[in-house]
Parts: structure tokens; sequence; C-alpha cells
């Protein structure tokens, strides 16, 4: 069942990119939008990737929240220069499954898709970009 | 002749009374409906080092349970942990131990 996965691993141990440029611009939008959202306090993604580390607190480390965002920052970064691949190594490949998993969550997280009955009712084309994401992500998993 | 030592370790020791254990942190991973259960799997291998077996177990129970406590130990590598996990892309806290 090759056929249909979007990453394959391959034998030299680099991760085949086998996306079509749809796929690509998907994920150059999903890669975009994590990197301008952790630089602007009202993208609509800001706050869930500033979400608390420890609830019981007012505020949490400055260390720690300074770590998140350069980690966040960095992995964005690499994905969006790597979008061009056709290989990616294996800190390449964490870098995009990390940031789409954040660009996934946040998209959950902006729209109120918390609970299952939100997600099946959401419109279709925020569902088409779940879903496409999801696909990615399932796919790159599997080389990881 | 004076001794060589007058003091023992009599009273240095202590007993179960002055012992007291520093309750541990916790890091708490969060279901979501939208993250794939095999990516939260690939996190846990990738961030803890843990077995499959053990990253399947506790993904099921963040998924089945809402939450799951995934690393207990002190606060400073909880939060490191927990960073991890939030830039990983899943929703982690930590809390203290009850």
């Amino acid at each position: 069942m090759v056929g249909n996965r979007l990453f394959v691993r391959r034998r030299d141990g680099r991760i085949e990119v086998r996306l079509n440029e749809a796929g690509r611009e998907v994920a150059k939008e999903a890669f975009g939008r994590v990197v301008a959202a952790e630089r602007d306090p009202t993208h609509e993604w800001h706050a869930s990737l500033n979400a608390p580390i420890d609830p019981s607190e007012d505020d949490d480390s400055p260390l720690a929240s300074l770590g998140r965002q350069q980690e966040i920052s960095t992995n964005a970064e690499l994905a969006y220069m790597t979008l061009g691949e056709q290989f990616l190594n294996d800190a390449e490949a964490w870098a995009w499954l990390s940031t789409l998993q954040i660009a996934l969550r946040s998209t959950a997280v902006a729209n109120g898709l918390l609970t299952e009955e939100k997600l099946t009712s959401a419109e279709p084309e925020l569902m088409t970009f779940v879903r496409t994401i999801q696909h990615f992500l399932f796919s790159l998993a599997e080389c990881l | 002749m004076k001794p060589m030592r007058e003091r023992t370790t009599e009273g240095d020791v202590l007993t179960e009374q002055d012992v007291k254990t520093e309750r541990p942190w916790n890091v708490v991973v969060w279901d979501d409906p939208v993250t794939p259960m095999s990516v939260v799997v690939v996190i846990f291998k990738k961030i803890f080092g843990y077995s499959n077996n053990k990253c399947t177990e506790l993904m099921l129970k963040v998924h089945h349970e809402g939450r799951a406590i995934v690393w207990s130990g002190n606060r400073q590598r909880a939060e490191s942990y927990c960073v991890k996990l939030q830039v990983a892309g899943l929703q982690s806290t930590i809390e203290k131990d009850e």
C-alpha cells in the first residue's frame, strides 16, 4: 500500500515527500500560519500556542515560555524552509510533524472544535483543512 | 586517656518522622477530538523514549479518560517535558501530585 502514502521512509533513512502541488500549498498555509501566530499576539492561533504550563499559577516561568516560543518558531521556520524538498531528514520530518500538529490543534481551538459533535458539524471548508492535515499526520507518523 | 571521638552518629540518623517526602509533579496530557492517535504515540516515543506498548497504553488512557499522567518527578523536569509536549502540539499541563 505504498501507492497512496504521502510520506515514505527510504532505505537510506531519508523520508520522501510525495505531496503534489495542492498538498504542498496546504502545508505551506499551515506552516506559514504557525510562524505568523508565534510572532503576532493578535493572531487567532496565538492563544493556543501560549497555553498555560501550570494552570494553578497566574503566570508561567518566563524561561519555560520563552523556550517554548523559540522551539515552536524554530520548527515552523525549518518546516517552511523545507517545503519544496523531495526528501527530509529526521529532524526536518519531526519539524513538519510538530508544526502540522500545532496547526491542527490551533485550528480546532480557534474554531471551537473541542468535542466530536462540534467537529462533525463544522463547515465543509474547515473540515477539509482538518482532514487534510490529519491525513498528512497519519502518513508522516508511520515514518517516524 | 581522652577518647579519639566523643561524638557518635546517634542522633544524626533521621527517623521516619523526620523524613519529609516532596510530592512529585505530574505531566498531564489532555484529549482533543482532532489529534490522530498514531501521532500521540510517536510524540510520546520521541519525548520520553517509552516502549511502543507503554506509549499506546498512555495514548488510550488519554483517549478514554480525557487525560493521563505521562510522567512524574521534580518540577523542573516536569515543566521541561510539558513544554516539549506543547511544542509537539499536544495539550499538556503540570500539576502537583495529590
